[in-house]
This record gives C-alpha cells, sequence and structure tokens, in this order.
C-alpha cells in the first residue's frame, strides 16, 4: 500500500481507452495506491462526487462529459481535491485553459508511467510536511541538510553543489523509481528532455563517491526508467 | 446598394449613370450658353434701337412737324416685326406709339437707368428697356419704351428640351445596352481565370495561371493567385515531407520491436529473456515518443502556433546554468566550456533554454576530446548575437546548409548513431529561434564551427528600460 502518513493513497483514473485505462490501474495498484476505473466523463464526475479519493487523474477527451467539464463541476462542488489531466493535445490554450479552471498538473500523451508515478507522487506529497526533516538517513548514509554534509559509514564525502541536490532528492524520494527527466528538471532546472546522458554521468559519478566503496549498493537503475535509491531488504 | 451583385450589372449601371450625367452636363450647359446668347443679341437690338431713336428726337429740325417725326421714328421703330415702342413726352403725352401685341404694363414706364426687363402675360414673353430721352424743343426729357417680344425664343427652348429628354432616355438605354456588352467581354479574362482555378486540385499545385493572354490590370490578381499557388504547394510539399519522413523515421523502431518481439516469442524462453526484450522494446518506444513529441513541436512550428511568452532573458546566466548541466559531460571528455559576453533578448525562456541546449549537446557530440566550446554573446543596437564555437573536423560546404533540416545528418551512416539523437535537435532551435523572429546558421572552417544565433534585442527601447 502507498502511504502517506499512515494513510491509503486513494485514485481516481478516467481513461475512455479501455487498455490505456487499464494499464494505468495495473501499474498504478501495483504501485501501492488504491485504483478506481472509469472510462466515461459522466461516470467520473458520480464518481468523484461520491467518493472521497486523494487524487484525480482525469483524460481531457472523454465521451459524455470531457475532463475540463469534470473538473468544473468538481470544483463546483466545492472539492479541492488534486487533479492530474492526461491529455492528447500540447496546445498552450489547453493547458491555460486547465490551469485556470484548476488542474494541478497535466501530461501529455504519450508519456512515460515513470513520468506519471512521479508526478501523481508529488502532487500527494504536496501539502504533507516532509521538509521539516534535517537530516537523511539510509544504512550508514547520512546527510545532514542544514550544513550540506554527507557522510557514509562516519566517513566525509565530498560533494559538488548539484551532486548534493541529486542525492537529497534520491534520498527523500527514496524507493521511488525517478525518471531522467524529473531529476533534470529539480537537479538542473532543465524542464525539457536534453538528448544527451548527463544524468547517467551524473549518476555515474554520485555513485562512485557513495556506493562503490561501500556495501550494500544504494542507488539503482530502473533500466529504461530511471533510478531509485533504497536500501536492500 | 452594389454589393455583392454581379461585376457585369454594376459595370453596366456604372457606365450609364456615367453617359446620363455627361449628357445633362452638356445639355444645362448648351441651354444656358444659347440663352445667354439670346440675350445678347436681343439687349443689342434694343439698344441700336434706343440710339437711333434718341438721335432722330435730338436732332428734330425745329418747326418740322410732328407727323413728320413720326414718320422717321415709324421708319425705324414699325419695320421691326417683334418690336413694340412708345415715346411720352415730358409732360405724360404719347410722342410716338407702335404698339404691336399687348401694351406696355405701366410700371415699366418710368426710366430705371437704361435697365434691360423681362416680362410676360400667358402666352408672350417680351424683353424691354425703359430710357430718358431728350426731344428737341422740349425742357424736361421724355421716356422711351421700347419692348421685344421674344416668344419664339421661349418656344424655342421648349422644345429643344422636350427633344433632350427624349434623347437622354434613349441614350440611358443605349449605353446600358452597349455597357453590357462592354463589360461582359471586358470581363472574360476572369472567367477564364475562374476556370483555371477551378481546375486546380492539390495534385496539379505545381500549375500556375499563365500571364501573357491577361490584361495589365488582372496581372497583379494572377500573379498574387500564383503566389498564393506558390505557398500552398510550398506547405502541401513541407507537409508531404513531414508526413514521409515520420513514416521513414518510426520504420527502423517498429521494426526492431517487430523483430525483436517475434523473435522472443517463437519460443519458450526463461523469465530474463522476457524481461531483456521487454526492457529493450521499452528503449526503442521511449525514443519514438520522443520523436512524436519534437515532431509535433515542429508541426506546430511550422504552423505558426507556438506563441512565445515575452519576457526578458538574460543570456549570460541562461547558458551558465546549461553549462553546470553538461559540465559533468564536458569534463568526461575533457572539453573545456568557456563562456564571455552577456545580452538580453526578449522571449520564452524555456524555449530558448531548449534552442540554446540543442546546440550545446550537438556541439558536444562533435567536439573531439581536449578541445574547446565557447559561447560568446554580443549584444548590440538592434540585436544580440550568441555564438557558440567549437574545434572539430570542418562541415563540408553541401550540408551546412541542410544542417538545420529535420532528420539531416551530416554522415548518413551516423543515422542509427546516438540512440536519443533524432536529429531533430537543431532543426527545433531553428523554429525556436525564427518564432522569436531571430536567425540561426552556421560556418565552418579550419577545423573551427560556430553556430550563431541572432535574437532582436529587447523590446522596449533602451532608454525606457533604464527608468524602470
Amino acid at each position: 500500500m502507498y502511504t502517506i502518513g499512515a494513510q491509503h493513497m486513494k485514485l481516481l483514473v478516467a481513461e475512455d481507452e479501455p487498455k490505456t485505462g487499464a494499464y494505468l490501474q495495473q501499474g498504478l495498484a501495483e504501485a501501492g495506491f488504491i485504483v478506481d476505473r472509469v472510462l466515461t466523463g459522466t461516470d467520473a464526475l458520480q464518481y468523484a462526487l461520491s467518493e472521497s479519493y486523494d487524487l484525480l487523474i482525469l483524460d481531457v477527451m472523454m465521451p459524455g462529459l470531457d475532463g475540463w467539464e469534470v473538473l468544473r463541476m468538481v470544483r463546483a462542488a466545492g472539492k479541492c481535491v488534486p487533479v492530474l489531466f492526461l491529455t492528447a493535445r500540447d496546445g498552450v490554450e489547453d493547458r491555460v485553459k486547465g490551469l485556470e479552471l484548476g488542474a494541478d498538473d497535466y501530461l501529455i500523451k504519450p508519456f512515460a508511467f515513470s513520468e506519471l508515478l512521479a508526478r501523481v507522487r508529488t502532487l500527494l506529497r504536496r501539502g504533507t510536511s516532509s521538509t521539516t526533516q534535517t537530516t537523511l538517513k539510509m544504512a550508514d548514509l547520512e546527510v545532514d541538510l542544514l550544513k550540506r554534509r554527507a557522510t557514509r559509514n562516519g566517513k566525509r564525502i565530498d560533494l559538488t553543489a548539484k551532486e548534493f541536490l541529486l542525492l537529497e532528492l534520491l534520498m527523500r524520494r527514496r524507493g521511488e523509481v525517478l525518471p531522467k527527466s524529473l531529476i533534470a528538471s529539480q537537479v538542473w532546472d532543465m524542464n525539457f528532455d536534453s538528448d544527451t546522458n548527463v544524468i547517467e554521468v551524473a549518476i555515474r559519478r554520485l555513485r562512485a563517491k557513495i556506493d562503490d566503496d561501500f556495501a550494500p549498493k544504494l542507488i539503482h537503475t530502473a533500466r529504461g526508467m530511471g533510478y531509485m535509491m533504497d536500501e536492500p531488504e | 446598394m452594389l454589393a455583392g451583385s454581379s461585376l457585369v450589372k454594376r459595370l453596366t449601371l456604372m457606365i450609364m449613370f456615367a453617359v446620363i450625367a455627361v449628357l445633362v452636363v452638356a445639355g444645362m450647359s448648351f441651354n444656358v450658353l444659347s440663352q445667354h446668347h439670346f440675350r445678347l443679341l436681343d439687349e443689342q437690338a434694343l439698344s441700336e434701337k434706343l440710339e437711333s431713336a434718341r438721335h432722330i428726337l435730338s436732332i428734330q429740325t425745329p418747326g418740322a412737324s410732328l407727323e413728320a417725326l413720326r414718320l422717321q421714328l415709324r421708319a425705324l421703330l414699325g419695320a421691326h416685326q417683334d418690336l413694340t415702342a412708345e415715346i411720352l413726352s415730358s409732360n405724360g403725352d404719347v410722342l410716338f406709339s407702335d404698339l404691336k401685341a399687348v401694351p406696355i404694363p405701366d410700371h415699366y414706364k418710368r426710366a430705371d437707368q437704361e435697365a434691360i426687363w423681362e416680362w410676360q402675360d400667358e402666352s408672350h414673353s417680351f424683353r424691354g428697356v425703359t430710357a430718358d430721352v431728350v426731344i428737341q424743343g422740349e425742357q424736361a426729357p421724355g421716356t422711351i419704351m421700347l419692348m421685344l417680344d421674344i416668344t419664339s425664343h421661349a418656344h424655342f427652348f421648349e422644345t429643344l428640351q422636350r427633344w433632350f429628354a427624349i434623347g437622354l432616355v434613349i441614350s440611358a438605354m443605349v449605353s446600358a445596352g452597349l455597357g453590357w456588352l462592354v463589360a461582359k467581354s471586358g470581363l472574360r479574362p476572369v472567367e477564364q481565370i475562374t476556370k483555371v482555378a477551378t481546375s486546380m486540385s492539390a495534385g496539379s499545385l505545381q500549375e500556375r495561371i499563365p500571364l501573357e493572354p491577361v490584361p495589365l490590370e488582372l496581372q497583379a490578381l494572377i500573379l498574387s493567385f500564383n503566389g498564393m499557388l506558390a505557398r500552398l504547394e510550398d506547405a502541401f510539399v513541407r507537409l508531404s515531407n513531414f508526413s514521409a519522413d515520420i513514416a521513414h523515421e518510426l520504420r527502423t523502431p517498429v521494426s526492431n520491436l517487430l523483430t525483436h518481439t517475434e523473435v522472443v516469442l517463437t519460443r519458450k524462453r526463461d523469465l530474463d529473456a522476457y524481461e531483456d526484450n521487454l526492457y529493450s522494446n521499452l528503449e526503442e518506444l521511449k525514443r519514438m515518443s520522443r520523436m512524436i513529441d519534437d515532431m509535433l513541436f515542429l508541426a506546430n512550428a511550422d504552423n505558426g502556433l507556438i506563441t512565445p511568452q515575452q519576457v526578458d532573458i538574460e543570456l549570460n546566466g541562461l547558458v551558465s546554468k546549461l553549462f553546470e548541466f553538461y559540465q559533468l559531460l564536458a569534463e568526461d571528455r575533457d572539453i573545456r566550456l568557456t563562456l564571455q559576453g552577456k545580452g538580453i533578448v526578449f522571449g520564452d525562456r524555456l524555449m530558448i533554454d531548449r534552442a540554446v541546449s540543442n546546440i550545446l549537446s550537438n556541439a558536444l557530440r562533435y567536439t573531439p576530446q581536449g578541445n574547446e566550446i565557447s559561447v560568446h554573446i554580443q549584444q548590440t543596437e538592434d540585436k544580440v548575437t550568441l555564438t557558440i564555437s567549437n574545434g572539430g573536423a570542418t562541415i563540408d560546404p553541401q550540408h551546412i546548409n541542410r544542417i538545420f533540416d529535420r532528420f539531416y545528418r551530416a554522415d548518413p551512416a551516423r543515422r542509427e548513431g546516438g540512440p536519443s539523437n533524432a536529429g531533430l535537435g537543431l532543426a527545433i532551435t531553428r523554429s525556436i529561434v525564427q518564432a522569436h523572429q531571430g536567425k540561426v546558421w552556421c560556418t565552418s572552417s579550419e577545423q573551427m564551427t560556430a553556430f550563431h544565433i541572432a535574437f532582436p534585442a529587447s523590446r522596449q527601447p533602451v532608454g525606457d528600460r533604464s527608468r524602470h
């Protein structure tokens, strides 16, 4: 179960393409969420109003009511549940419309599932206070956020500013596969896909400092998807 | 009133109105001129008679009988058919009278400085003059009145006007008919153009309407029409190429996916093999997804659908940030990154980020180990130039102009080269720069390649900015 603050997270997926919807449901369920899936906007509205969800994932183009309409009516009913839009169109006016209506994020199809998962977790994390921590720990790795210092097995590790940011990101989101695009955006403020292997190089360097001389290995590669940090169980 | 009606109808009506207007003006001028002419003739006749009568009255020998005087006057005045004359002595006695039709009205019997007067009763019109006259042998001057019957003039004008009206109606009808013929034949070239335009289809966009048989006035229309065809053809060709490019570029990953998946499925394998296949597929699919994103961006740019936000962007900071990102890669390959100069452009931060980043990553890909990539920013009055230069193999001049074309790679053998390099980066850069009204070009000589981006300088006038 994916929990934040010991609470099970419940999502609604409204997607009229049955295959996409089913895979989304499976993927999100396996990531630990409780997922309801509907195929039309009308059902989406009914579910969203009658049940209590932590996040709505709405396809924009749906039979019955479209995603915009559902969002409008959900907001009109006074529900401020976060909403993530899936859209096949990336017109600027679409984004503006979505944001005006109070959408929290949007993803343009085709998107990678790892990307969706990362965004969903970001949205769910929003508002919960995990920033009060001043030290992060994983196995014998300790990161002091105030002093900007990392030690492993009591040994001081020299990190550049960006390496520290990267490590902090990976540790804060332990157990989550972080797509390269998300890492580039969070650490280097690169908000578009760069067709280079900078992230690979950065991870390789961080590994050399954090993992190479130590055991267990903490940084893991999710092939084709991204990277994550976790202790082996 | 004429809007929307046929051109022939319009022209016909216009020609008709023009003819009527010309005729009316001519007729009215003729009328006024002839009236004036007749008046002059009358006045001349009246003043001649007046002078002669004065002469006779003034040279009258003393003692000559009144009868002899009257005879003389009758010889002068009575001979004229239409002339009525009356001479009064100073005490009001009628000295001479030659009344033809009607008596002279009383109120014209006072001398009024020889002014010409006009008068008409029911059937006749008159023009006359009243004047003082010295009569030999009398103390005070007498009065002489002369009056011409001008009824025949009036008749002449009436007839003239009637015939003019009839002529006008006939001319209007004839001019309408002729106008219709003229307009019809004058507009024949337009019909021909229409015929050609109607026969145009997507397949015949390379055809043009011939200029030769067309009148001069329509050539501008044909030229702009042909220009439109050229633009349409260009867009159409680009669209076709775009589709062909997509098909071609997607063929390789799709065929990889197909082959690999089919081979894996031909017999039972262990879990690792399946996993390996799925991972491999994932990589191909990601590449395709990325390509679709990029193609969509380019398609939108081609159609003018990307609208950059407009904010001031400090380029030095922007490049520094990109350097931070690419530093790792550069260090890995022992390439130095240097930056100098600064400049401010007005545009979309994310887009310009992407445009410069694409050139940087391209430079990193082709710069040999141990070399340098230098970025130079220069701000002048009206533009900001960003130059990214690196050492390395000189780009062949035949490639240099096509380097910004989508899917173009200088070395066709490298097509399958970098897994993430679809050959769209520089095309996207160009689209972004063009969306910012800028220019991007590449120079390469003597082992030195440079990409130049010129943006118009921030649109706010420099003086304006300093005040804020």
